[in-house]
């Protein structure tokens, strides 16, 4: 039941947005309302990881351990956006780029879009997860041309388009899905329990095809290479809460979406079509994206395309496709969420004191704002995988079993790209970390409640770098389960 | 009933190259409510065949907001804005409807690889269907004014709409109402950020909207 409050809450706090009249009041409700909900997700999944199994609420709702762990992922990072947006919207609407319409369109958007994307991890019917998928869309098209200049608009704009064309591309997959299994089984139903019950009498030949669809249509949305090309643009234009929360689950609900259909593939024509399919995108991604770290110009593009890279990890990981693999990759979908939602947040203090994403105008951040480049050196390691932060462990998890398997190559690629985005990252924000501060730039105070976030999200990155807490590791377990069909 | 509907499905597809080779945006669009009213009219006899009150529905949907709504929100668009009103083609019509022919070639092969079981009637509403999203494809592709690609994002979806009535006799009930419902808003929402554009860049080229690069 718990999973209806976390929706219900969602939604009323999207109507609470359109009635307050306070920019930092309605901040603090917005927070407050996702506090409750992750403490809700958090309960629901302790119920998960104790017992294990499904829960069904008529025939719309399918929660499985995989649903659960994206719930939880969502909800705390909405938990860390919420709390992120209060200073920066309020700060924006005291500068008065943002009128008080506009403060409460963001907060109405804002839980417009985290619904869409609770409803894509929860829905049973894969038709419906593709109206969800769309949804999400449509609710951050507005949040990413916030600001209605040149900039943001066209990175609005193409989002849209490159996006909507993608989602039609599923969409087909989806029907040739859904003819697969009445063609085949003889049932017209598009619910994915029902899909996978009957999986391994469906016709390979079709389902082959089918998933290419799902796989190049969603992978879009997962801004997977070479079909990303709508999302460094996103990211760079998106208010920076907004960054941390397209970068950080966005992109990952649609890699759910592909991997439901995945399990179906792999019951169907067994893991090695789905496995390979995987790596190679897997690769594609993370060699392209570690090209453009090294040459890039813009903060919040690098960021960017960190997330490629990372998704390129997430692919490279569900492509080796061992037990251990799947772990890894899946709990790197968490690490990478936490760690580039600090990023993003670090990114957004930045660009708002220096009013550039220039990274050869923006030097000197330690000594402007001590804390948030504090956080950004702690942040920068632990996403380019060094120990002992957590995204080390998801990565070694991956590499170990890319050698155990004798992908020998495969490996060896992966460490390079890697070694590149390192290199390339650390490179970046050292000069802009370090280096001259600005002649005039006094040192700024920083709001407690952006603190909070920080400290919330480090919590996790410094933390799970040592141990991964009892509930989201048995939660992983299950989830390898699942993917693994047992 | 076989041979209605195939004068349907060649209507169809003969509406998506009329499509093609439309210069100008007014053009565009009634070709597309002329196709949307053609497929309103396949989905019809399909009700009656059947006689499901469920198509019923999903047909009058279809007439509603396929046929009326968005080409009248289209239209009203393409006057406000005051553009030129052509397509923004960046490749000129003859050589489009070379291509067009060459992609329905494409969908027989692909069609015929892949279902290879199915009569001839079926095999052909496959070959339009898959055809007609592949042109939605070129239209979104080589036609550079924002409007015109919000044609093409709508053609594919008539396109996939044929698929699926094709290959499985329609989705779901309650997934293709949705689906319209979805398509609706993304048409309105594309809609106000063409005003956007409009207004902001005082053109609706996309191709000139190249700032964000690297």
């Amino acid at each position: 039941m718990e999973i209806l409050f976390i929706l219900g809450i969602t939604a009323a706090l999207a109507f609470t947005a359109l009635f307050v009249n306070n920019a930092r009041t309605l901040g603090a409700i917005n927070a407050f309302g996702h506090v409750v909900t992750a403490f809700f997700a958090l309960k629901m999944a302790y119920a998960f990881a104790l017992v294990g199994g499904s829960l069904r609420i008529g025939n719309i709702f399918y929660i499985d351990a995989l649903s659960m762990f994206f719930i939880l992922t969502i909800s705390i990072l909405n938990v860390a956006s919420s709390l992120y947006s209060i200073e920066y919207i309020k700060g924006e609407f005291t500068e008065g780029i943002l009128s008080l319409k506009k403060v409460k369109t963001y907060y109405a958007l804002f839980n417009i879009f985290s619904l869409s994307m609770f409803l894509v991890v929860i829905l049973n019917n894969m038709g419906m997860v593709w109206v969800a998928i769309e949804m999400t869309t449509l609710a951050s098209a507005f949040l990413v041309g916030f600001h209605n200049n040149k900039l943001s608009i066209e990175a609005a704009w193409k989002y849209i388009i490159i996006c909507s064309v993608g989602i039609v591309l599923a969409l087909f997959g989806t029907i040739f899905f859904y003819h697969a299994v009445s063609s085949c089984v003889g049932i017209r139903t598009l619910d994915w329990t029902e899909m996978v019950s009957a999986a391994s009498r469906l016709s390979p030949h079709i389902v082959k095809t089918a998933f290419l669809f799902i796989l190049v249509g969603y992978g879009t949305k997962a801004g997977i290479v070479p079909m990303h090309t709508w999302l460094p643009d996103a990211h760079s234009q998106a208010l920076s809460p907004i960054s941390a929360l397209l970068s950080g689950v966005l992109l990952k609900t649609a890699i759910y979406a592909i991997l439901r259909f995945a399990v179906i593939t792999n019951r169907c024509v067994g893991e090695g079509y789905t496995h390979s399919l995987f790596l190679f995108f897997g690769i594609l991604s993370l060699g392209v994206a570690a090209g453009f770290i090294l040459v890039q110009k813009d903060l919040k593009r690098l960021l960017a395309y960190s997330s490629v890279e990372h998704i390129g990890i997430i692919c490279f990981g569900l492509g080796i496709g061992t037990p251990m693999a799947l772990y890894g990759a899946m709990l790197h979908v968490f690490n990478h969420a936490v760690t580039k939602s600090v990023m993003f947040f670090g990114a957004g203090n930045i660009v708002r004191r220096y009013g550039t994403n220039n990274m050869n105008v923006i030097r000197g951040v330690s000594g402007i704002m001590p804390f948030t480049a504090a956080v950004l050196i702690i942040g920068a390691f632990a996403l380019v995988g060094s120990p002992p932060f957590s995204i080390f462990v998801s990565e070694i998890m991956i590499l170990i079993s890319a050698f155990t398997k004798g992908q020998y190559l495969a490996a060896a690629a992966f460490l390079l790209f890697i070694a590149a985005a390192f290199g390339g990252i650390i490179f970046h924000l050292g000069k802009v970390i370090y280096g001259k501060r600005p002649e005039g730039m006094e040192v700024t105070k920083e709001p407690v409640s952006t603190k909070a976030a920080f400290v919330f999200l480090l919590t996790f990155v410094i933390f799970m770098g040592f141990k991964i807490p009892f509930v989201i590791n048995k939660l992983l377990l299950l989830t390898v389960d699942i993917i693994k069909g047992v | 009933m076989t041979l209605y509907i195939g004068i349907l499905y060649s209507g169809i597809i003969l509406m998506a190259l009329l499509m093609v080779t439309s210069k100008r945006l007014g053009a565009l669009i009634r070709s597309f409510a002329a196709q949307s009213f053609l497929l309103f009219l396949v989905t019809i006899l399909f009700a009656i065949k059947e006689s499901s009150a469920e198509m019923y529905t999903v047909a009058f949907l279809l007439l509603s907001i396929k046929v009326m709504a968005v080409p009248y929100l289209l239209s009203k668009m393409v006057r406000r804005i005051k553009t030129d009103a052509t397509t923004g083609p960046i490749v000129n019509p003859t050589l489009s409807l070379f291509i067009a022919m060459l992609l329905i070639y494409l969908s027989y092969l692909f069609a015929a690889r892949l279902f290879p079981l199915y009569d001839r009637v079926q095999e052909s509403s496959i070959v339009i269907a898959l055809a007609v999203t592949l042109i939605g494809l070129f239209i979104m592709v080589f036609r550079m004014k924002a409007i015109a690609q919000i044609v093409g994002l709508l053609v594919m979806e008539n396109g996939l709409f044929l698929i699926a009535s094709a290959v499985s006799g329609g989705m779901p009930f309650f997934v293709e109402i949705a689906i319209f419902f979805d398509i609706f808003v993304c048409v309105i929402i594309l809609g106000m950020f063409v005003y956007k554009i409009n207004k902001v860049f005082t053109h609706i080229d996309v191709d000139k909207l190249q700032e964000l690069k690297g």
